[in-house]
């Protein structure tokens, strides 16, 4: 006699399936009728058992609380998401660069007055700039750097006394040939 | 009572999606633009997929830990876990498949922390054609049987539940629990003897 039916043919068989062959061998075979058998009571007794009805409230009350919990989850990131962070920082730095050398509202009629810094003219040709990068020396302006902000920073943080104090300075030592 | 009730297993649902909708989208195109929609993080497009999918993972769940407040607790998690891996679903097998996916997986964590069984929910809809002599006798051959499957090994234990409570096919059932075709019938005869013993030991 050929060797027994596996597993995976008798799953077919108990399916109503598999090959002439295989159903001949099964009729001939008492060991796997047997086991057929048995496979197939066990599938009877347990297709008989199900699961018991929770009651009629009970589907709402899941998803009330699938709900609840979902909201409580923090908010989805979509697949450019990551760029969130970096977008909120650069309309931080794009605010405080706007906000930088803001004055408070000119009264009407009063011609606006520029601040101090906007007389020098622009980096590329200021010859004076290596004069003003001196001043990276002193204590504030050290902090300003230290802190990112830099020479724009703390040029524009004078006030006009001392950018017209700057100003003289500048133009002293360029006179006497010092720049 | 363990009567099989006419909750419709999740074919009989798909078999619905194949059916011409008369207006608006299938049940099919809703499900995937709900899973669209739930992907950008539209939180309100996932309580469509929980009705749809809440009474399977339920009973799924009530397989494994034969209680009502455990199977609650474990379909919640098993809806939580979906919500925060959506972004990750690609469509490669059916929603359902891979929602059946989370579900063992949460299964097998529940019961490797093995957690102490609590109070099984009552039977709710009695016979009226049945006496309480035998109503008693049929629970008690429902609960023995469960916890027959309970014991047996967990693959055996999760394709004859896949396949006999929730009528997946061989080939959902082998993606499910990422296996092949030839072990799920395998896993299932082996399974569907090991049950039958275990019964003859209980005195079925």
């Amino acid at each position: 006699m050929a060797s027994h039916l596996s597993d995976r043919t008798m799953t077919d068989l108990l399916e109503g399936e598999g090959t002439p062959e295989q159903r001949a061998h099964l009729a001939s075979c008492a060991a796997c009728r047997s086991r057929l058998d048995n496979a197939r009571a066990a599938l009877e007794a347990a297709s008989k058992v199900d699961v018991p009805e929770p009651p009629g409230l009970y589907w709402e009350a899941l998803r009330r609380n699938v709900r609840r919990r979902i909201a409580e989850e923090p908010e989805r990131r979509t697949r450019w998401g990551w760029l969130a962070p970096l977008a909120a920082a650069a309309a931080v730095v794009v605010i405080v660069a706007l906000s930088v050398g803001e004055r408070p509202p000119t009264p009407a009629g009063v011609a606006p007055t520029l601040p101090a810094w906007s007389a020098l003219p622009p980096v590329e040709e200021d010859d004076n700039l290596a004069v003003v990068s001196g001043f990276a020396e002193e204590e504030a302006l050290v902090a300003d750097w230290e802190e990112g902000r830099g020479l724009a920073a703390f040029v524009a943080a004078l006030s006009d006394q001392e950018s017209e104090a700057l100003t003289m300075a500048l133009r002293v030592e360029q006179q006497e040939g010092e720049l | 009572m363990d009567a099989p009730t006419s909750t419709p297993a999740l074919p009989a649902v798909l078999a619905a999606d194949e059916a011409p909708a008369e207006t608006g989208p299938s049940p099919r195109e809703a499900e995937r633009a709900a899973i669209e929609a739930c992907k950008r993080g539209e939180r309100e497009a996932f309580d469509q997929l929980v009705v749809r999918y809440q009474r399977e993972i339920y009973r799924l769940c009530y397989r494994y830990v034969n209680n009502h407040e455990d199977a609650n607790d474990l379909a919640q998690e098993v809806f939580l876990r979906a919500w925060r891996a959506i972004g990750r679903f690609r469509g490669q097998s059916a929603f359902s498949t891979w929602l059946y996916r989370i579900g063992i997986n949460a299964c097998l964590n529940f019961r490797a922390a093995r957690r102490p069984p609590a109070q099984e929910l009552p039977e709710t809809i009695p016979d009226p054609g049945v006496g309480a002599a035998e109503r008693v006798e049929r629970a008690e051959q429902a609960r023995r049987l469960r916890e027959a499957v309970g014991r047996l090994p967990e693959k055996q234990r999760a394709t004859l539940i896949l396949k006999i409570y929730h009528d997946l096919t061989h080939k959902e059932v082998a993606q499910v629990l990422g296996s092949t075709v030839g072990t799920v019938k395998a896993n299932l005869f082996h399974g569907l003897g090991n049950l039958r013993k275990l019964m003859a030991e209980e005195g079925e």
